[in-house]
């Protein structure tokens, strides 16, 4: 491994990114408490009627780990910029947009996939049927690194800005508007018996879309939130 | 100063001027930095020293004015490996240790030969704290940890922005010789430091900015 | 065509545009209170009532010229924004920047007069009817973009982060408005469609195209004041503000 390399540039903010959020672990339970709060309260709010349930779970567990990747953005650049490590990874040679896109894979890894982990005994406390849970799965696996991808171009806006939780949502709520509607639409499909795939492809598609241009965004994103 | 353009500038600057809100807060700037050379940028508190080592670095946006790395108008893909630059925010994850915190500089920036982090965390005088998380070490060991990227990574033109802030006085000695040594080795170094006194060796060139 | 780039460029110079604004804004006001005033009595005068709503399809005399600006401005903010954000000029900045409220307004009265027109047509006051919803989406993304400008303590920073925002809600807004209908279809909502202006008689047309040729000269005032005095904040140290303040003061 030849260091100052494009591989070992990418290794080693992979590394880091993982290994401080792993020395800060408490953080991780953050969000996922969270989402078991938020969603043990809409029984209480709804009845407890299971039928009822069942037809909001797979909306309400989505928006659910949606809003808790929302609180989980800000520490996405914040420590970073406050500590002067992003100076330094906007300096280094490498392309910016490539080492954001392991910034931006870290982050998915230590907030959304804990996330997806419990997303489905959440949705069975909600009474979704088994195959749809799958399903539920399965959207999440695709909607969350969308949604990761395209929160941090818009947490590289504001990473030059006092703390902005509501903001942040609230620029954040147009982009993912169809992310959540195919979600949804793909699990509510499944619960009904019908052919789920085509919202999930659709997706899928996004997805891989993002994942060229969302770290490109985010650098410019980030080079014009930080230059005074 | 003449020589801006001469092919033994490694770094030099022609007319830089950097705006705020419509006021210059520097410029327009005229500057060359040799190799085996050291610059001392003068000036009080928000005269535009750290503005003008951010613009010099890339982070921020010359309003007018051309920097020129090698007598060639600079291109900020290329130069990038070539300048390091010490802000006053180190650059440290607290939660990390010095030698992890190295590892990724290293990662990024690339390692000289013939040199590991581990000596260079000894040359720096953090023998013992190699595996200390940062945010228990004391102001002037971070400074020094963040000073050991200086050993290892093999960038030419140094960008120090108050590096004797928070040191003692064998910090400061270690500023010099590693500054020294730099230039011995034909490297070049800016060095930002307010006011009157520097702690400086020899005879540097002179940059003065005034508020 | 050399002159068209040069006079750009000459326009584009804060104290050049002020002075033009100065000169086209009076203009603007007047022709828009002239036209909303042809236009309305047009509408509510004598076209005839709608055979099947009656008097309340009178409402899309402002609905629909309101609709078509909340668009059209979002569409100039992003060209302006695409020049902000490529060649930093700073008469771009303000112009994306002072057409987001006015554009967030349109949007306003857009979603307003939707739901007082949805009454009587649908029974209830607001319906997730797919373009009622991406309209909803639209203000969401102008509130957006104001917010991210004023969040900076540098404006033209701010300005260039908004524009980026701008430019990212294009790419974005198509693809809200097409996966917003096919959510719709997906769960079969209300069925009635209101009218398009397409279908409308000749007598009921004329009185919409000029309200909304009327809402296109309030905008153009409304944005050379705006832009106006955002110049004349941005330029505050500038010799020509400076001279300008002398002269009025006097």
């Amino acid at each position: 491994m030849m260091p100052g390399s494009l591989r070992a540039a990418c290794v080693a903010v992979l590394r880091r990114d993982l290994l401080l959020a792993w020395r800060r672990r408490g953080d991780i339970a953050l969000p996922v408490l969270y989402a078991l709060i938020v969603t043990t309260l809409f029984p209480f709010a709804l009845g407890p009627n299971d039928d009822l349930l069942a037809r909001v779970a797979g909306g309400v567990v989505l928006v659910t780990v949606l809003l808790a990747m929302l609180l989980a953005f800000d520490a996405l650049f914040r420590p970073d910029l406050e500590d002067g490590s992003l100076e330094q990874l906007m300096l280094a040679p490498q392309p910016l947009a490539l080492l954001l896109g392991m910034k931006i894979l870290a982050h998915w890894v230590s907030t959304a996939l804990p996330l997806i982990v419990i997303a489905p005994i959440l949705a069975s406390m909600l009474h979704l049927p088994a195959h749809a849970n799958a399903v539920l799965v399965l959207a999440l696996l695709v909607a969350t690194p969308l949604l990761s991808l395209l929160g941090s171009v818009l947490v590289a806006l504001t990473a030059g800005t006092r703390r902005s939780g509501m903001l942040l949502a609230l620029m954040l709520l147009p982009l993912c508007v169809p992310v959540v509607i195919f979600a949804a639409g793909a699990v509510s499909a499944a619960q009904e018996g019908l052919p789920w795939i085509a919202p999930i492809a659709w997706l899928g598609a996004a997805l891989a879309l993002m994942l060229i241009l969302a770290p490109l965004a985010c650098a410019a994103a980030l080079r014009i939130a930080i230059d005074a | 100063m003449t020589a801006e353009n001469s092919p033994s500038a490694l770094l030099a600057a022609r007319d830089l001027t950097f705006l705020r809100q419509d006021e210059p807060v520097f410029g327009p700037l005229d500057f060359a930095l040799r190799a085996g050379e050291v610059v001392l940028v003068e000036g009080d508190n928000g005269s535009g020293k750290t503005t003008l080592m951010r613009v010099v670095v890339g982070l921020l946006h010359a309003d007018e004015g051309t920097l020129y790395l090698d007598g060639a108008p600079l291109d900020r893909d290329l130069a990038r490996g070539r300048l390091l630059f010490l802000a006053h925010h180190l650059g440290l994850k607290a939660d990390l240790s010095p030698l992890e915190n190295l590892r990724i500089a290293i990662g990024l920036y690339g390692c000289r030969e013939a040199i590991t982090p581990q000596q260079a965390l000894h040359t720096v005088g953090l023998q013992g704290y190699e595996h200390e998380p940062v945010r228990q070490l004391s102001a002037g060991q971070k400074k020094r940890s963040a000073l050991a990227r200086l050993l290892l990574v093999p960038a030419d033109i140094w960008l120090l922005d108050e590096p004797f802030a928070n040191l003692d006085r064998e910090g400061i000695a270690l500023v010099n010789r590693l500054i020294e040594r730099h230039v011995a080795e034909g490297g070049a170094a800016m060095v930002t430091s307010h006011g009157a006194v520097t702690f400086l060796h020899g005879e540097p060139r002179r940059l003065r900015l005034s508020a | 065509m050399k002159w068209i780039p040069l006079w750009m460029h000459q326009l584009s110079s804060p104290p050049t545009f002020y002075r033009f604004a100065s000169v086209l804004r009076p203009w603007c006001i007047a022709l828009a209170l002239i036209l909303t005033a042809v236009g309305l009595y047009g509408g509510l005068v004598t076209a005839p009532a709608d055979y099947q709503q009656g008097d309340a399809f009178r409402i899309i005399y402002i609905h629909v010229p309101s609709a078509e600006m909340s668009l059209f401005i979002y569409g100039v903010m992003a060209v302006a924004g695409f020049i902000a954000v490529v060649w930093r000029l700073k008469l771009a900045e303000s112009v994306a920047m002072q057409s987001a409220p006015i554009g967030a307004a349109f949007t306003f009265i857009t979603l307003v007069t939707g739901s007082i027109w949805g009454y009587p047509t649908w029974g209830t006051w607001w319906t997730w009817d797919a373009r009622l919803t991406s309209e909803l989406v639209l203000l969401f993304l102008y509130l957006g973009v104001i917010g991210l400008y004023h969040a900076f303590e540098d404006r033209r920073q701010g300005a260039r982060a908004a524009a980026f925002l701008v430019l990212v809600g294009v790419i974005n807004l198509p693809i809200v408005h097409y996966s917003v209908q096919w959510w719709h279809t997906l769960h079969q909502g209300t069925t009635v469609r209101l009218f398009g202006p397409s279908k409308m008689e000749a007598d009921m047309l004329w009185p919409l195209l000029v309200m909304m040729l009327a809402s296109k000269f309030y905008w153009a005032a409304s944005l050379c004041g705006r832009v106006r005095t955002d110049l004349l904040s941005l330029e505050s140290g500038k010799q020509w503000v400076r001279a300008l303040a002398e002269r009025e003061g006097r």
